[in-house]
């Protein structure tokens, strides 16, 4: 397995070190942002002049590991569901969370439920793909790059941030929250992004003689990895400039604990990374796209408990998120939505736990969504040959309504082709 | 390597390779197979020559680290920053630093994170196991590897039995561990889950009943082992039939089942590819891959030929090799301390490596760590930077000497930036500061 990014591509990035990152560094970036004061002014001014104008943002939740589509949109009526997993069927279908008739969420998405009873859930079942991989890292990377042809290398949302948004010199257009690398979804070689693991901390110890000293040190670096280095350095001082602003002028309005039980502990503060994302997105940094995780979900061993303490930990972080949101009046601007890179086999194994699926449902929340379930039923008894259910929808077409629909950004352009419509957004914007 | 030839040609900025010298060659060879060096250790390897430092690196017995004291608690129930501050502390001060950059390989090879496992003696117990195995077989260890405890927790084959497999394991040993992606079917990820199955961990000598809550009076019973063990095959719980695994039909025991792997070319290549990333560049091409493959196919296996083949390969000083790898948050770390010969940053070497991307016994998923560009981010790049100068505030007494540190650890090749800022620094301390916080010295 290869986790590189492609080392071949650096040259096309030569053009940052002709100074477009730099000249548009802290001090270009401080005189640009300083010229349009209101905050959301400042989303539609990271906006290409010929790509789109709207200020809405995107939220994506990586549930890492492979998360159980059956435990979260519960079937409530189907026998063949206890047939197939005599020890977790009972438990999660008596308590589910009833939808319909039909369908039920986890009993531990109470506060998920409370969103969708207000019209704020969208769910597609059956999300999937062509001929599914059960490589956790090659469907990861399936997933990241919207190819399951497997030759695209840069991230869906890396591409959306070179070709839709002007993000040199606006690092934070793109942020991964609560992490250290920058996850494959947004990565692209002629995008900058950035990463904060801890906004509290993020930041020179020694401060602002550290700052200058590492700027100073990071300019023109030769070799392979210099453009990624002096990025890197670049983004962070400018990262670090606007943190200072944010963090001022945020007061959550939503209690965020990662103080959860969970059967092991999780390597993600997700309540941690979503706060850090209302910072961004309250403070008006011109944040777009923003990526969060939560690790965990590959329960091929006591699944009961597991799962359902995840289920209860992402259900808390996103309700204090959207709750933080619709209390600073940003919760109509940002979409959240979940992905994962399979769901998980309908028959469990021996350990009480399932091993890897496929297709599996999505969940798309916030103001802009139209609320129901959509794509379609994923059977339990007409499988494939792996004992998996098979998909329905096309994971690009749920893309497709993000980026088109949502971003108002060229999802043709973005995903190279065009796929069925999933019109779970209330008001897509017209592209 | 062509490609990056072709892209540091393009930059038109690059450093200009020493590795025409041997003492170059010596000083990249040290930077790359340990953590990394002192000025007397340098100058021992330097009179030695290139071929017998190789020789050393690779024969001498790895020296054993001293006993961990918590790890006899039972249930493992001890601190993780005590586990991984007597990795670091080893890593300091020991005589053999290639079994240590071994067995950091293996760790993220083989890998298993304290979470799962939730037992940190297991983990303790693999650290081990890579210290001695690292450098011998690969056949014995694939064995080690599918019955150690911790691997046994981590992957689930502790509890899949024949009749009904735990799919976990079986995928990763042929996807993470050996023949990589594409070199084998679904069909043989159940197959061998079946013939897998049936391994338990080792019974403990005894069950010690400890207080977990004192306030709620909560105890719980938790094994206690004397020594070091392996998991043991419960042939109750094994799997009776033949398998159809990688085109043999035949009944298939766990032994069975890694000699079909290793019958594969595909596992060799995988192996000779992750070295390669690893201790060579981010892209070897495939016939230097083929090259590394066929010695270690002819060797039955043998890591010392491996690493042999490939610490004296012409690809390894290469001038298109030079600075082409990125040392990794630990390796970093505690080169900085041995240059600047202090073995008292243990605790802060321990813990500042999340922010950089690198916990030790806390992988981020059963793929171990990346290599290289993926170690770059906004928020690595800062953590970097900090960790020079909390080490340089916490060094006791006073600094060594800078004078001579560009060439020593720099190899005297620095970028313009680097080498205005260090004539201008008008300290020791500052001096360290730009040394250990340059790109140069991010790289090996």
């Amino acid at each position: 397995m290869n986790k590189e990014i492609g080392i071949n591509q650096l040259k096309r990035r030569d053009f940052l070190k002709a100074g477009l990152v730099f000249g548009a560094g802290a001090a270009g970036l401080a005189a640009g942002y300083a010229a349009v004061p209101d905050a959301f002014a400042r989303a539609v001014y990271a906006a290409k002049q010929n790509g789109m104008a709207n200020d809405n943002m995107l939220v994506m939740i990586q549930l890492a590991g492979g998360n159980d589509g059956l435990r979260t949109l519960v079937p409530l009526t189907d026998p063949t569901l206890h047939d197939l997993r005599p020890k977790l069927a009972a438990p999660m279908v008596s308590q589910a969370l009833p939808l319909n008739k039909d369908y039920g969420l986890n009993h531990n998405l109470a506060g998920i439920k409370g969103l969708w009873d207000k019209g704020k859930v969208a769910i597609v079942q059956g999300v999937g793909y062509p001929n599914p991989t059960f490589s956790h890292f090659e469907s990861i990377r399936i997933w990241e790059t919207g190819d399951p042809t497997r030759r695209q290398v840069d991230g869906w949302l890396g591409r959306t941030l070179a070709k839709a948004y002007d993000s040199n010199g606006h690092p934070l257009t793109g942020c991964a929250c609560g992490a250290t690398d920058v996850p494959g979804a947004l990565r692209d070689l002629q995008a900058t992004m950035t990463v904060i693991q801890n906004q509290k901390t993020f930041g020179f110890t020694g401060g602002s003689e550290v700052e200058a000293a590492v700027g100073a040190l990071y300019k023109g670096t030769p070799g392979i990895y210099g453009a990624l280095f002096d990025t890197a350095i670049a983004t962070a001082n400018d990262t670090i400039a606007t943190l200072r602003t944010s963090s001022a002028g945020y007061e959550p309005m939503a209690d965020y604990t990662d103080k959860v039980q969970l059967v092991y502990s999780s390597k993600n503060q997700l309540a941690a990374a979503l706060q850090l994302a209302a910072e961004l997105i309250v403070t008006g940094t011109g944040v777009k796209l923003l990526h969060v995780t939560l690790g965990g979900f590959d329960t091929h061993y006591t699944e009961l408990n597991r799962h359902d303490d995840l289920m209860r930990y992402l259900d808390s972080a996103v309700s204090s998120f959207y709750k933080d949101l619709a209390a600073h009046g940003k919760a109509d601007k940002v979409l959240i939505a979940t992905w994962s890179e399979f769901g998980r086999r309908p028959k469990e194994n021996a350990s009480g736990g399932t091993d890897h699926g496929a297709a599996a449902p999505l969940l798309l929340i916030g103001d802009p969504v139209k609320s129901g379930l959509y794509g379609a039923e994923p059977s339990l008894t007409n499988l494939d040959a792996t004992g998996n259910m098979k998909y329905a929808v096309d994971f690009r077409s749920v893309y497709q309504e993000i980026l088109g629909g949502h971003l108002g950004a060229d999802s043709n352009e973005i995903l190279g082709g065009s796929y069925d419509r999933i019109p779970f957004l209330a008001a897509p914007v017209a592209v | 390597m062509q490609n990056m030839t072709r892209s540091s040609r393009a930059s038109g900025t690059d450093w200009a390779s020493p590795l025409g010298r041997e003492s170059a060659q010596i000083m990249q060879l040290l930077r790359r197979t340990t953590f990394g060096y002192t000025p007397a250790q340098l100058d021992s390897a330097l009179s030695a020559g290139y071929s017998r430092t190789v020789d050393r690196l690779i024969e001498t017995r790895p020296q054993e680290p001293p006993a961990l004291a918590g790890a006899s608690a039972p249930g493992g129930r001890f601190a993780v920053p005590q586990l991984q501050q007597w990795w670091v502390d080893h890593m300091l001060t020991t005589s053999t630093p290639f079994a240590e950059r071994m067995t950091l390989f293996w760790h993220g090879h083989f890998t298993s994170d304290y979470r799962k496992v939730a037992d940190n003696t297991f983990m303790y117990w693999q650290n081990l196991t890579w210290r001695r195995m690292g450098l011998t077989n690969l056949r014995s260890m694939l064995m080690q590897v599918t019955t150690d405890p911790a691997m046994l927790r981590y992957l689930d084959l502790a509890t899949s039995t024949g009749q009904s497999p735990n799919e976990n394991y079986s995928r990763e040993l042929m996807e993470l561990f050996t023949m990589g992606a594409g070199n084998y079917s679904e069909d043989d990820v159940r197959q061998s889950a079946k013939a897998l199955a049936g391994w338990q961990l080792p019974p403990p000598d005894s069950i010690a009943t400890v207080t977990v809550d004192q306030a709620k009076m909560v105890t719980r019973k938790l094994p206690v082992y004397s020594t070091q063990r392996s998991g043991v095959l419960n042939p109750r719980r094994a799997y009776k039939g033949a398998v159809t695994y990688l085109g043999h039909t035949g009944t298939l025991d766990t032994q069975g089942v890694i000699d079909r792997i290793l019958a594969q070319p595909a596992t060799a290549a995988f192996i000779a590819s992750r070295v390669a990333e690893h201790f060579v560049t981010s892209q070897p091409e495939s016939s230097y891959i083929t090259k590394l493959a066929d010695a270690f196919r002819r060797s039955r296996y043998d890591m010392k030929t491996l690493m042999r083949a490939l610490l004296t390969s012409p690809e390894f000083t290469a001038d298109a090799s030079y600075r082409a790898l990125l040392k990794s948050p630990a390796e970093f770390m505690v080169h900085g301390a041995r240059a600047l010969e202090t073995n008292g940053l243990g605790k802060l070497i321990a813990s500042a490596g999340s922010g950089m991307g690198q916990s030790l016994f806390d992988p981020p998923d059963v793929g171990g760590w990346p290599n290289n560009a993926a170690w770059i981010s906004s928020n690595t790049v800062v953590e970097r930077v900090n960790y020079v100068t909390l080490a340089l505030s916490q060094v006791k007494g006073s600094l060594p000497s800078a004078a001579d540190a560009a060439r020593t650890h720099l190899d005297g090749v620095l970028s313009a930036q680097t080498a205005n800022l260090l004539n201008q620094a008008a300290d020791e301390r500052t001096r360290w500061f730009i040394t250990l916080a340059s790109p140069e010295f991010q790289l090996k």
